[in-house]
């Protein structure tokens, strides 16, 4: 019965092949040839260009810094929203995935007009006589878009491991004599390791790799390494030079994927 | 205690996540047409919006690829789900290792890769590629929502059934299928929601003509989100918001049903139908209207033989659409109207060939790119006989790069200059000096592209600006180095508004929209700078893959027309080069304005660009980008 069962993954499986598969070997052919089609190892080097490098160390710190607030400010609340009824909870869910409704874009971009120098927080601070907020155009308004636009991807798996947290786990460990930081640091972070894997991975790429953020907060004056690739591939028109750096993500992907395989066997830290 | 301050958390959480939608939902009610100036309450965007054809066409074209690809992938996911989940342990670790492909990717580089697929294997761009995009990359959300519920099915009842005489697919249908069915929706609508929201992976591979919500959006972010967008945006919110309320207050596991069951009959009865209501038949109208819609827009594009089309590709906000109407009024033609950012961004999708445009608005330097590439097809002057029109110096102009005024029409021209602000500016300004001035530290705007950047500096320091001198690049490029903690921001057309919300006292931009800025904001002044400056010209090409090349000629034909031209000058704002447009101007202050037609006086120092060639180009990226990451 069982053999029959498993032909069902088998239009996924073609679809995967065509559309997931041989789409990332054609980077790693055009990563690989020059414009004529031969073979070089010259786009590679573009890696080492010192402004290449210095876009994906900016790149690496900021989505470092980002998924870590993102990951102290959903920790919280992922635990508070585990502790509501599960009648509240799936509404409190969607307040989560609503956002997404309204454009990305849109959304981005209206932290524009909130953050601008006569922007909307900048008025109400003068009403209130309070210094100005200025980090419009600046790396701290990037941190802002990414924790905003990826927080939601940071709070889901979290809920989904600590809902599943047996209460008696951390009565026993009460019952034992364990306060509540002990009781939480043994019993459970350990069993939301999955929840924070999950979570880190899904906030640490796309802030890695973006180039929208840094675009529509940064002024146009923080390049990160999303923005030099879409730049060769839109602007400048080298797709060669474009795929060898694409590759350079790749890289960090391949990383991210032994963790997850490594922590998450089950899936468990799913997001949604 | 404890309890406040989780309210307290949780509403601060809140106020991050809706601080911007209700931003944007405050701007959809703002009667000015900038983001950057509050101009009073107004309800004209909602109704302007279902008069927006091509808002409305996004729209729909959103919304029939998230439902297609969420009910696609819902299908292929929730099969492949079942399939992997009876596999063996190791082919199953495989399996979801490719599974996590696309959602670990990055966006940027699932984007590019499927870009290269579809290129490599000649699809031509458009509604399908994007689909099989949204589709590759929602499957795995699917598929992940649904596992953990298969897990948690017993195989015995499944086998208890088969025992009993059930089909396999009877079996699976009622047995298996009702206990994984919260995994498949909520993998459905993550995949709506996902497909809804995609921007970066859409950019890489739309093609011609066809726009979803987000493509559009970035298109319009240079020039200003049109306030129908956010009116749109503002009524899709609503409209899930008040679904979702309705469909949590209505008690979905069925679990809680039996409990009413033993209250009064009409109870039950009003539970069952408003049940009935808002789980099938609301979200079945929702199916109907968008398919409707859909099929509506979807014939709209696609009516008429395809020989009464005209593709046109033009710079964003660069015609008053009333004019494509009336042309499709008069002649029949039915014009597909795609826009794009910059010359930088054009110049590829031309070439590549995936979408045959009939008609392009480059600037000059590519148009003598585009001719030196062999890429455009001459005009046939005989079907142009409005070219008269256009005043003979501008043909004389654009000679500079189309040498015997074969290739090109004259559309737009101007300048670059200093936008500044009085307020903020005291001294007066005469000279591009004054953008290294560090009293203006913070409050300068600086053009965002190579060749408008480069032009700065090298006029500044008394250079051509189709200089390819290493030298005198280098001195440029120091300048610009040493300029940049100086500036704000580096834009392209956000220049206007932030000009007018009084965001700088200092931006580089072009003629045409300082005249739009000063209606806006009667503070801010334009000037060309003594050193000189750019002198730029769009014209209209025909690339030589046109398939309508006589449509095209009918149009530039049309748009030469001075009642024509002037319906678009007044929309545009930027300079006309059709002198019989220019007299029918009514307004004298602007016919006779030198920022919109300056003297031959104040242009002697200006120049034009021109191709330099392709290593010139490369050693101009190449300094541009280390500027941008210093």
């Amino acid at each position: 019965m069982k053999n029959h069962k498993k032909w069902l993954s088998g239009p996924y499986a073609v679809w995967a092949a065509g559309f997931t598969i041989i789409p990332l070997l054609m980077i790693v052919w055009y990563a690989f040839t020059t414009e004529e089609g031969n073979f070089t190892l010259e786009n590679l080097t573009q890696i080492a260009a010192p402004e290449t490098v210095k876009a994906l160390a900016l790149a690496l710190l900021l989505a470092a810094v980002s998924t870590l607030i993102c990951l102290l400010l959903a920790y919280p609340l992922a635990m508070i929203l585990a502790s509501k009824n599960v009648s509240q909870t799936n509404f409190i869910v969607l307040i989560f995935i609503l956002p997404m409704w309204m454009n990305f874009l849109l959304r981005t971009l209206a932290w524009q007009t909130l953050l601008e120098k006569n922007g909307v927080i900048n008025m109400a601070l003068r009403f209130l006589h309070l210094p100005a907020l200025e980090i419009i155009n600046t790396p701290y308004a990037i941190i802002l878009g990414m924790v905003y636009n990826f927080l939601p991807y940071m709070v889901l798996p979290l809920y989904n491991v600590l809902i599943k947290i047996d209460r008696d786990y951390i009565n026993a460990a009460k019952d034992l004599g364990a306060n509540s930081v002990q009781s939480f640091l043994r019993v459970t972070l350990p069993l939301s390791v999955p929840g924070i894997i999950s979570g880190v991975t899904m906030v640490f790429i796309p802030s890695l790799t973006t180039f929208v953020i840094s675009d529509l907060l940064g002024g146009g004056k923080i390049l990160l390494i999303g923005n030099v690739i879409e730049q060769e591939f839109k602007q400048v028109n080298n797709w060669n030079v474009g795929s060898a750096l694409s590759l350079v993500l790749m890289f960090f992907i391949v990383i991210n994927m032994v963790l997850v395989a490594k922590y998450d066997k089950d899936g468990e830290g799913t997001t949604f | 205690m404890k309890r406040q301050l989780q309210r307290i958390y949780m509403a601060l959480i809140v106020i991050l996540l809706y601080a911007p939608i209700i931003t944007l939902v405050v701007l959809s009610f703002n009667s000015s047409k900038t983001r950057a100036k509050w101009g009073g309450f107004t309800g004209k965007w909602y109704a302007a919006l279902f008069q927006n054809d091509t808002i409305m066409e996004a729209l729909y074209t959103t919304l029939i690829i998230a439902l297609l690809a969420a009910v696609i992938s819902t299908v292929i996911g929730t099969a492949a789900a079942i399939g992997i989940h009876s596999m063996k342990r190791r082919a199953r670790t495989v399996f979801l290792g490719v599974n996590n492909i696309p959602m670990l990717n990055g966006e940027i580089v699932t984007g590019i890769s499927l870009m290269l697929l579809f290129l490599a294997f000649r699809v031509r761009f458009g509604f399908l590629t994007i689909l099989l995009t949204h589709i590759t990359f929602c499957t795995p959300y699917v598929i992940l929502s649904v596992m953990p519920k298969l897990k948690q099915t017993s195989r015995y009842t499944y086998e208890a059934a088969l025992d009993l005489g059930a089909t396999p697919l009877r079996a699976f249908f009622t047995v298996v299928f009702p206990d994984i069915m919260p995994g498949v929706l909520s993998g459905f609508l993550m995949a709506f929601t996902l497909s809804l929201d995609d921007f970066v992976i859409t950019h890489f591979t739309k093609g011609a003509g066809v726009d979803t919500l987000s493509t559009k959006i970035y298109s319009e972010v240079r020039k200003g989100i049109k306030p129908e967008m956010y009116a749109l945006s503002a009524l899709l919110f609503v409209t899930v918001l008040v679904l979702l309320l309705l469909v949590n207050m209505n008690p979905q596991d069925s679990k809680s049903a039996p409990t009413f069951f033993r209250d009064a009959e009409g109870r039950r009865h009003f539970r069952f139908s408003r049940r009935f209501l808002l789980g099938r038949l609301v979200p079945a109208l929702l199916v109907i209207l968008v398919a409707g819609g859909g099929i509506y827009y979807g014939a709209r594009a696609g009516n008429g033989n395809t020989n009464d089309q005209l593709i046109v590709y033009n710079w964003g906000e660069y015609m008053d659409p009333e004019v494509i109407d009336l042309f499709e009024e008069e002649t029949g033609i039915r014009v597909i109207y795609e826009e794009f950012e910059t010359n930088e961004i054009m110049y590829p999708k031309v070439k590549a060939g995936a979408v045959a445009y009939d008609l392009v608005c480059p600037s000059d330097y590519m148009i003598q790119k585009m001719i030196d590439n062999d890429l455009l097809a001459e005009i046939n002057f005989d079907n142009v006989p409005n070219i008269k029109n256009i005043g003979s110096v501008y043909m004389e102009k654009s000679r500079a790069f189309d040498p015997e005024n074969k290739y090109s029409v004259p559309y737009t021209w101007g300048t670059v200059g200093i936008l500044y602000n009085k307020t903020m500016v005291s001294e007066p300004v005469d000279s591009w000096k004054i953008l290294w001035d560090s009293k203006y530290s913070d409050s300068i705007l600086m053009q965002d592209s190579v060749r408008d950047a480069f032009a700065v500096a090298l006029k500044y320091l008394g250079y051509s600006l189709n200089s390819t001198n290493i030298q005198e690049l280098s001195e440029a490029q120091s300048l610009l180095i040493s300029q940049k903690p100086l500036v704000q921001a580096y834009v392209i057309d956000q220049v206007r508004d932030k000009m007018i919300g009084n965001e700088a006292a200092l931006g580089v931009i072009y003629s045409g929209e300082a005249i739009f800025t000063q209606k806006e904001n009667p503070d801010l002044e334009y000037v060309i700078p003594k050193e000189g400056s750019n002198l730029w010209i769009d014209s209209w090409v025909i690339p030589k893959n046109a398939q309508h090349k006589e449509n095209a000629e009918k149009f530039i034909n049309f748009l030469c027309r001075p009642d024509i031209a002037l319906m678009n000058f007044d929309y545009i704002t930027y300079s006309t080069p059709n002198t019989e447009a220019r007299k029918l101007i009514e307004d004298e202050s602007i016919r006779n304005s030198t920022i919109a037609f300056p003297d031959d006086e104040m242009l002697a120092d200006c120049e034009t660009f021109q191709y330099l060639g392709q290593d010139a180009d490369e050693l101009y990226n190449r300094l541009w980008r280390e500027v941008k990451s210093k």
